[in-house]
């Protein structure tokens, strides 16, 4: 392969084609396009006619170096040229050691990583040397195989989630001090350790070494520490120097259980800082749910940070006896758990039936000694599946009989009548102080200050079951905190009270602490040695190098102190921990760690990670000379004026057609508003059935033709409207068919409706049955009818009144038939009042018009025409029906008179007497 | 043609045009109201002219007895004076009148058709005689004649520049030409000289493609004659366009010159253009002749 600037051809000589492009140069230009022939009758006005010029037209300049370019694309093209050809190193000799340190910090880069180790390896085959691996984080022998065994296993290399100890670099140079002459590949993560420099010594001893390491920033995140209602999130970096922002990721699982990222916040680096602070102030229930946080971009155990019970506050109910004083705060029953567990929990106040729905984490019974049935029974259920029911005694317990007999299930021992006081004016001996915890008990490791002491106290029965249940008593034995599993949950008395009463316990820092060991409250500071003294902490699930969490399987548990203070490595993954209740998350990141970029001597060669893969360029050059070609070939026709042809000129209106954007529906609304009210139109109501709605429609074209015809009205072709989409208030009347099928229109619909018969519409509704039933609801389109009309806003109705306008306003009818000859047709009735002048009452509302015309006779039937303007449906028999179908389409006429004309046709009745009067 | 589907078809076909063309020339002559057409003489004819008292000489038989009953003279009626004009016509019917620039524009020929059908129907609307010139159609009155036209116009002419037909031209009729006169101007003035001196004046219709004006033509390229015996080749068209304009407007001149020689009217007519403003245009030119005869 040649390389000629940063490109390097595959068949390089094919590049001397490119000489030959000034000769092409030469012969295009010397060749003048192709000529069209054109008939053209003024051609013998052109005879004689000389070209001024002698040369001929010659191909434009851009057109030739587009055809230049194409040529030259097409062989560099094929000249194979590609971009980033693989740089050539010089191979050398011997065994080759590849060190990785393998932290962490290098997790994020790792696939890069792994393609240079890859191409390192493929070269060191090409040379036939045997490769070793050293892992610094996980120092062991290393086998000295072919590069093709060692390409093979490349994929199984994973990052751990600590960094190299110095007890891991010490083995790491005694494996090196063993092995003689090779030479060394140091892939180094970025960060420095201790112990580097001696590493990097030792390995120099034996042969050249060569360093890989990434130019980017290793970054990491410190555990978020909640305080004030926000979570503090802090992320790190090696190397200062720009500003940077970073985004930070709440992860958790959603409220169908699925992970997700809850949250996001950004937090900027100042150019100086090596360090970046945001804060997230998430609602409980979701803070509850986050399960860790990471950065967004990176993918490694550093940059992801578990969350423990640190930010999950739990929620506890304090339930105290009725206290029948007011305002003796201190001597609340309630006041030290209060001050205990308000900082670290989230606290509930209310009856216990209103409180077991919220379903809290703790309920809390200070001094309370009877439940009724209807309380204990939830209870029970509720501690049964997962609750924690912590109890203390009191004045009321001591005197109460409960437990003292049988075990009441909502205590964990049985309890001796009357408790017992000690070191009171009226008793002997002094007040008892606490024994030392046991190491079974949750409490085990904290240190009890000696003022803690106990005056008084409730005592429990012996039982065989006692010894088990206590967690903590007194220096005389007797038992101060006694606990029993109920279920998945557990019941834990306190035999003092929860104040100052009976014992100095509340007042200490240790009834705090026996809090968060009760997993009640959790300590929202960071974990340290001294609360963890004397536990022992298995490993739920362990983070790997990534950041991936996986099963702990049978590793080993951890101690407390280890666990709080400890750098992590083999013997401490980073992970979730468990002790009885308690959850702790241990980073590999703490708020302590400083990270420091790793730095090499001036004579160690560093080379960076970045390796582009080679990229063969021929493909898309050969597509630009196509390109080329094909606006060769347009620009050519344009020239020669072949281009907008009409056969041409279509096939380009095909292409531009096809980007066309499709039509958006949000013109429909303005199309139907612009069709419906362009002219007059008459509408029906689409009901969805598909011959009552096509006659509803031929019906109202064969009235509209008639009102075309006969009168001034000139309405264009009906509409059918869709009560539910359409507006209504383009049409002056609908007709509404009535099939039993129908939906009900929905309530935005129908309060269109009523809008529309307030402001003047009118509806004719058409039962289409007046020939085997009366009006009413005796058919069912009758009950159809009423029941799609009950919402409507329809005044009283009458039947048409034999003096009505609608008789009279176009035509004078009696009759109002259409395919069937029913007498009942309703109309709005006139007021009770009304006056009868010249036998005519006056109908006020909606200006004379009435809203509604309700009928069976099937009009639309007696109406309908076809396209071709012949009657669809047969009307009688012979003449007769000939006659009814000219009635039914006069009370067509007189309908749409009607609505049209509102009060003026009515008063019309009335110009002789007005006539009489002006004396005419 | 002695396959009888084929000349049934191509039968068809022409008889096909032929109704077309004259409905349209009908419809187009339907647009022009005929004003009087009296030779403001008395003379022969059906209208009304004057009453004179009778003369020596009248025939007895020419005696109007009810104007004559009303007192002691008697009266001849006479009547105006209403006599046929010869109108002939030329359409020229080459092949260079078949084209058209654009397929939304009609043929030259088809419009020259239509232009001397329309003439033809309104002359004889008019009670004049129409013909073609030459020997084929004589002049003849009444509607069969329109006809005869309609038929003789559907015929083609293979050359590609026909010259005008100039004999039997009858002395004092009017004539009118309709072509694109792009062929040799020699037939035309030999035909407007000859008609000069047998004293027929008319009128000459130029019809022009809208093309033929502008020349939008570029590139190179070979254009022929309709016909296809011409052929001229260039190698820059645009570069041929004010040339050729120059000889175009030469051209009109040419026959302008001509008209105003011999008398006749010279008309220019665009098919892009309405063919009603051409057909008043030629009917107001023949009436005004006529006028300006009588």
């Amino acid at each position: 392969m040649t390389v000629l600037g940063g490109i390097g051809f595959s068949a390089p000589w094919l590049l001397l084609g490119l000489l030959a492009l000034p000769i092409l140069w030469l012969i295009l230009r010397a060749v003048p396009p192709a000529p069209i022939r054109r008939r053209f009758p003024g051609v013998a006005l052109l005879l004689g006619l000389k070209d001024s010029e002698t040369v001929s037209d010659r191909t434009p300049w851009w057109l030739l170096l587009l055809r230049m370019l194409a040529v030259a694309a097409i062989i560099i093209g094929l000249a194979g040229p590609i971009l980033n050809p693989e740089e050539q190193q010089a191979d050398g000799s011997g065994p080759l050691l590849i060190v990785l340190d393998g932290s962490w910090a290098g997790a994020t880069r790792w696939a890069q990583q792994a393609q240079v180790i890859d191409a390192q390896l493929t070269r060191a085959a090409r040379a036939n040397r045997t490769v070793g691996f050293l892992t610094l984080t996980r120092p062991e022998e290393p086998a000295f195989q072919s590069a093709d065994v060692w390409r093979t296993r490349l994929a199984g290399l994973r990052p751990a989630p600590w960094q190299p100890s110095v007890g891991n670099i010490t083995r790491a140079a005694e494996i090196a001090d063993t092995l003689e002459g090779f030479d060394t590949l140091w892939f180094s993560d970025g960060l420095g350790f201790d112990g580097r420099q001696d590493m990097l010594a030792a390995l120099q001893d034996r042969g050249s070494v060569e360093v890989y390491q990434t130019g980017a920033n290793v970054i990491a995140m410190a555990p978020a520490t909640y305080q004030d209602g926000a979570i503090t999130l802090t992320a790190k970096r090696a190397v200062a120097g720009t500003a940077r922002e970073v985004t930070l990721n709440a992860q958790g699982r959603d409220p169908a259980g699925n992970a997700r990222i809850l949250a996001t916040v950004p937090a900027t680096f100042d150019e100086s800082a090596l360090e970046a602070t945001a804060q997230l102030a998430l609602p409980a229930e979701l803070r509850a749910r986050i399960t860790r946080f990471d950065i967004a971009g990176q993918r490694s155990a550093g940059a992801t940070t578990l969350v423990d019970d640190g930010l999950r506050r739990r929620e506890v109910a304090l339930i105290a006896g009725r206290d029948g004083r007011e305002g003796l705060e201190l001597l609340s029953p309630l006041h030290y758990i209060e001050q205990a567990l308000a900082p670290t929990a989230d606290l509930i106040d209310g009856s216990l039936g209103d409180i077991l729905p919220a379903n809290p984490d703790v309920i809390v019974l200070a001094d309370v000694a009877t439940l009724s049935d209807a309380e204990q029974a939830p209870l029970i259920e509720w501690i049964e599946n997962g609750g924690m029911l912590v109890r203390f005694a009191g004045p009321r317990i001591a005197a109460s009989d409960i437990s003292r007999d049988t075990e009441d299930p909502l205590m964990p021992v049985r309890l001796r009548a009357g408790g017992r006081s000690v070191g009171g004016a009226m008793s002997w001996g002094e007040p008892k102080s606490l024994d030392a915890f046991r190491d079974s008990s949750p409490f085990f490791g904290l240190e009890i200050p000696d003022d803690v002491v106990v005056s008084a106290q409730v005592v429990a029965q012996p039982d065989p079951t006692l010894a088990n249940r206590v967690i903590a008593s007194l220096s005389d034995g007797t038992p101060l905190v006694t606990r029993k599993a109920l279920g998945q949950g557990q019941i834990v008395l306190f035999h003092v009270t929860a104040t100052a009463e009976w014992s100095t316990l509340p007042l200490s820092g240790l009834f705090v602490q026996m809090m968060e060991r009760l997993a009640i409250s959790s300590s929202s500071a960071s974990i340290n040695a001294q609360d963890l003294q004397g536990t022992t902490w298995t490993p739920l699930r362990v983070m790997d190098g990534f950041g991936l969490l996986e099963d702990a399987g049978n590793l080993p548990g951890v101690d407390g102190a280890d666990l709080a203070s400890a750098a992590t490595g083999p013997d401490l993954q980073p992970g979730i921990y468990a002790s009885g209740d308690r959850r702790i998350a241990r980073n590999v990141v703490t708020a302590q760690t400083v990270l420091s970029p790793a730095t090499w001597p001036s004579d160690v060669p560093v080379r960076g990670l970045f390796v582009a893969p080679e990229k063969p360029l021929a493909g898309w050059l050969l597509s630009l000379s196509i390109l080329l070609l094909l606006a060769d070939v347009v620009a050519s026709l344009a020239l020669s004026g072949r281009l907008l042809k009409r056969s041409n000129a279509a096939a380009v209106i095909m292409l531009g057609l096809l980007y066309m954007p499709a039509p958006a529906d949000a013109q429909d609304a303005d199309a139907f508003a612009l069709n419906a009210t362009a002219e007059m139109t008459l509408a029906y109501v689409v009901t969805g059935n598909g011959p009552v709605d096509e006659m509803s429609e031929a019906g109202l074209r064969g009235l509209s033709d008639t009102l075309f015809f006969r009168t001034s009205v000139e309405p264009a072709d009906p509409i059918g409207v869709d009560l539910e989409r359409d507006e209504l208030a383009f049409f002056p009347m609908l007709y509404w068919p009535i099939t039993p099928d129908q939906p009900r229109p929905s309530g935005d619909a129908y309060a269109k409706l009523n809008d529309y018969l307030r402001s003047g519409g009118l509806i004719l509704f058409d039962t289409r049955d007046a020939n085997i039933a009366g009006f009413g609801a005796a058919s069912p389109n009758g009950r159809k009818l009423q029941e799609l009309a009950a919402p409507l806003d329809i005044p009283p109705l009458e039947p048409l009144p034999s003096d009505h306008v609608l008789t009279r306003t176009f035509y004078l009818l009696q009759d109002f038939p259409g395919r069937h000859i029913g007498r009942d047709v309703w109309v709005e009735a006139a007021p009770p009042d009304a006056e009868q002048i010249e036998g005519m009452p006056f109908r006020n509302l909606n200006d004379g018009v009435t809203p509604v015309v309700i009928g069976g006779n099937d009009w639309a039937a007696a109406w309908a025409v076809a396209r071709g303007g012949a009657p669809m449906v047969p009307i009688g028999r012979g003449f007769a029906g000939e006659r009814q179908r000219e009635l039914a389409y006069r009370f067509g006429v007189n309908l749409v008179m009607h609505v049209l004309t509102g009060n003026y046709k009515s008063d019309q009745v009335h110009v002789p007497a007005l006539l009489d009067r002006l004396g005419q | 043609m002695n396959n009888p589907a084929t000349l049934r078809a191509t039968a068809e076909d022409q008889a096909a045009r032929f109704p077309a063309l004259l409905a349209r020339a009908e419809h187009l002559a339907g647009a022009v109201l005929l004003g009087a057409h009296g030779r403001r003489r008395a003379g022969v004819g059906d209208d009304f002219w004057q009453y004179r008292p009778a003369q020596q000489g009248d025939s007895r038989r020419r005696i109007d007895h009810r104007r004559s009953a009303m007192g002691d003279q008697e009266f001849v009626r006479e009547r105006e004076w209403q006599i046929a004009q010869s109108v002939m016509l030329w359409v020229d019917q080459g092949a260079s009148m078949r084209f058209r620039s654009d397929p939304k524009l009609p043929e030259k020929a088809d419009r020259a058709r239509l232009l001397g059908l329309a003439v033809a129907i309104l002359l004889q609307r008019g009670g004049e005689r129409v013909g073609l010139t030459g020997t084929a159609l004589p002049p003849r009155s009444g509607t069969p004649q329109i006809l005869r036209l309609a038929e003789a116009f559907c015929l083609d002419d293979a050359t590609d520049y026909a010259p005008p037909e100039h004999r039997a031209m009858i002395p004092h009729a009017r004539a009118v030409f309709i072509s694109d006169f792009m062929g040799d101007l020699d037939g035309v003035t030999l035909a407007l000289t000859k008609a000069a001196d047998r004293g027929v004046r008319g009128v000459l219709c130029h019809v022009l493609d809208p093309s033929e004006e502008a020349f939008p033509f570029t590139g190179r390229t070979i254009f022929e004659s309709m016909g296809g015996t011409i052929s001229h080749e260039t190698l820059k068209a645009n570069d041929l366009k004010s040339r050729y304009l120059e000889r175009l407007a030469e051209r009109k001149a040419e026959l302008q010159r001509l008209c105003a020689l011999t008398g006749w009217h010279y008309g220019l007519h665009h098919t892009n253009a309405s063919a009603q403003s051409a057909l008043l245009w030629l009917y107001s030119a023949l009436d005004t002749r006529t006028g300006a005869a009588a």
